[in-house]
């Protein structure tokens, strides 16, 4: 053990004697190894960043939030589900009255890439929601100028709306919207509130780039009053949400009148199944990654290489002066090895400062407004330093090996 | 024993020598044709000898020195280094005969360039195993025998050759070997220097060391006690020098 440790000092001092010797040729060897490790932390905390945005946008849904819809969220079978019958306002009714373990329900309808005017100002592509007085507490909507709709508003269509943050900041620039008529689709409603901040991702999902209104109201204007529904169901306490998710799939099919057999013809969804779908994409862009950062990392490897057997070359004399004075193989070996992982450990530990300032920069200047930032986390040190350990030892073992295997009387006549 | 030889007035014997090489032969393969670089040599050596081995170049010189220093193994024959046969030994066992028991010193000095002076002396006793202080002591105590430890931190190009010579030397001093073997140490030195390095060299057979000097010149054999004349890969002659007829260099 001590014997190794003296071995690894020695190549430790070798190494550092070689690289002060030649520093041009280590620092362009080393080159391939620092964009590889470059490479591979700087997409790992992309990657990191962009789920860290995600789970942060989902969550506005609740995890203790369930959504009924006539098809599931995620990879379900498209055209199988499409025929499914339409969920209702009655399907809706029937669960309120069946339902124990709900703390409240909702019936909300969306439609998509409707125009919205205030005045000559546009915005398009906003999805308008018809809602009723549950929605506010199974979709936690908070408020943020105004207020929510009174339950006369809602029973009587009135022409009212409630409009997300990122509406408001592009249509009113911030100025004060309540009361003011804005039209959705050409219809006009009244702006009575402006809803809370969600932050997030695209803000696709979230209340940010919706406006929301009286489900009546959003039939008036949007019309197809018999569009299938979501139905959003909050469970009452958070810790038995699975038996909510059992109650609800449970009741709908007995109210659907589905025989034990036969499968449901609706889908229960939850912030889960974005959950499922993203890690599904992740899970696609690591795999990329992998791929390309294996390719800089192999080539970086390659050159590492092609230098210990080059560095191996030009001192097979000294390697005879050391076996000659008693060096035995595996001491060679260990010195060529120690040498060849020091210049990855270096050339690693410089790609990490490198990515780390490089995500500082983008951050704070690319990323500044973006809700996506690239999060270096403390474990990239270790991916980074580990990767670099194994590609020193890999690329240098052959090296190294065929050092150890060099016959004193030939390698002390070698000039 | 059947192959014990009488020099001078001493009889050699495995048991009793340093180095006692029975019926060596070198064989090497060139292509298609075999070369016979030793043919069945015997030699041995006693403790605290001083030996030159002469012979012109082919004659097997080089690769007797390379079977005495542990460097290579003999294709037939009994290598025996203080009583132990080593001539079937592996790579690593041969390596730590080299670093324990021999003390190489080359024509071209050998030193590790990059190094100093102190590092290159230290170098032997690191692949034994010594701790740092106990080796960096022992490396300085090496370098003041042959009165360089003023220059213990410069590199070898920083050096005059005799000085290289003397770190050589002080390397080879280090691990107190029972050997030390000298390849034409003096041949890349001007006469004057090469004076001076065989002044040490009698110096250290003085202290009980055993010399080996390989040499084409008779100058530097006439230092040695003793002189083994090699040709054509065998012993020509092996002679005692009485002392009135050896080179004087005090």
């Amino acid at each position: 053990m001590a014997r190794i440790f003296q071995d690894t000092v020695e190549g430790i001092s070798m190494a550092r004697s070689a690289l002060r010797a030649n520093p041009l040729r280590s620092v362009l060897t080393m080159l391939g190894i620092i964009i590889g490790i470059v490479t591979v932390t700087l997409m790992s905390a992309f990657i990191t960043g962009l789920n860290d945005m995600f789970h942060e946008t989902t969550s506005f849904m609740g995890t203790d939030v369930y959504y009924l819809d006539k098809q599931s969220w995620s990879g379900g079978n498209w055209a199988a589900e499409r025929n499914r019958p339409n969920v209702t306002q009655e399907d809706a009714r029937q669960l309120r009255r069946r339902m124990t373990t709900a703390r409240a329900i909702s019936v909300s309808a969306g439609q998509w890439n409707i125009d919205i005017k205030n005045g000559t100002n546009m915005l398009q592509g906003i999805e308008a929601v018809g809602v009723d007085a549950d929605y506010e507490i199974t979709n936690s909507i908070g408020i943020e100028k105004g207020r929510f709709f009174a339950t006369q508003e809602l029973q009587s269509a009135r022409p009212v709306c409630i409009i997300g943050y990122d509406v408001w900041d592009n249509l009113f620039h911030k100025g004060d919207p309540i009361g003011q008529t804005i039209r959705a689709k050409g219809y006009p409603m009244e702006v009575i509130g402006v809803a809370k901040k969600v932050g997030g991702m695209f803000g696709l999902f979230s209340i940010d780039h919706q406006i929301v209104m009286p489900l009546a109201t959003f039939f008036n204007a949007f019309g197809d009053p018999y569009r299938s529904l979501t139905i959003g169901i909050k469970a009452k306490n958070v810790l038995t949400k699975e038996d909510t998710k059992d109650e609800a799939d449970y009741q709908m099919r007995v109210e659907r009148g589905l025989e034990p057999t036969d499968n449901d013809n609706f889908a229960i969804n939850s912030e889960g199944e974005f959950d499922t779908q993203f890690d599904k994409l992740t899970s696609t862009l690591n795999l990329i990654g992998l791929v390309i950062t294996s390719l800089s990392l192999l080539v970086g490897g390659i050159g590492i290489m092609n230098i210990m057997f080059v560095s191996v070359k030009e001192r097979t004399h000294e390697i005879g002066i050391r076996k000659a004075i008693g060096a035995r193989r595996r001491m060679v070996l260990m010195q060529f090895l120690t040498e060849a992982t020091m210049l990855c450990l270096i050339a690693g530990a410089i790609g990490l400062a490198l990515s780390y300032s490089a995500s500082a920069i983008i951050n704070s200047n690319m990323l500044k407004d973006s809700s996506v930032h690239i999060n270096f986390t403390f474990s990239l040190i270790f991916l980074g330093l580990g990767l670099s350990l194994a590609i020193g030892v890999l690329s240098g073992l052959l090296p190294a090996w065929m050092a150890s295997k060099l016959d004193p009387v030939d390698a002390l006549r070698y000039e | 024993m059947e192959h014990d030889i009488v020099i001078g007035d001493i009889e050699h014997t495995p048991e009793n020598s340093v180095i006692f090489l029975d019926q060596i032969q070198k064989i090497y393969k060139m292509g298609e044709e075999y070369v016979y670089a030793l043919r069945g040599l015997t030699i041995g050596i006693q403790k605290n000898e001083y030996v030159a081995t002469m012979g012109p170049s082919g004659s097997g010189k080089s690769t007797l020195m390379n079977i005495i220093g542990c460097l290579d193994t003999p294709t037939t024959g009994s290598y025996y280094f203080n009583g132990t046969n080593v001539a079937g030994l592996d790579d690593n066992d041969l390596a730590e005969i080299r670093n324990r028991e021999i003390g190489f010193v080359f024509q071209t000095f050998n030193l590790l360039p990059r190094s100093d002076a102190l590092h290159n002396v230290e170098l032997p006793l690191i692949y034994a195993g010594v701790g740092k202080e106990e080796r960096t002591e022992r490396a300085y105590q090496a370098l003041e025998h042959v009165q360089l430890a003023d220059r213990a931190s410069h590199k070898p190009n920083e050096l005059s050759g005799g000085q290289r010579q003397r770190v050589a030397i002080a390397r080879a001093l280090v691990t107190r070997p029972s050997i030390i073997l000298a390849d034409e140490p003096t041949g890349n030195l001007d006469s004057k220097t090469g004076e001076d390095i065989m002044r040490l060299f009698a110096e250290l057979h003085d202290q009980g060391n055993t010399i080996i000097v390989v040499t084409h010149e008779e100058d530097i054999a006439r230092h040695a006690g003793r002189i083994i004349r090699i040709k054509d890969g065998l012993v020509e002659r092996d002679e005692m020098i009485p002392k009135e007829k050896r080179a004087l260099v005090h």
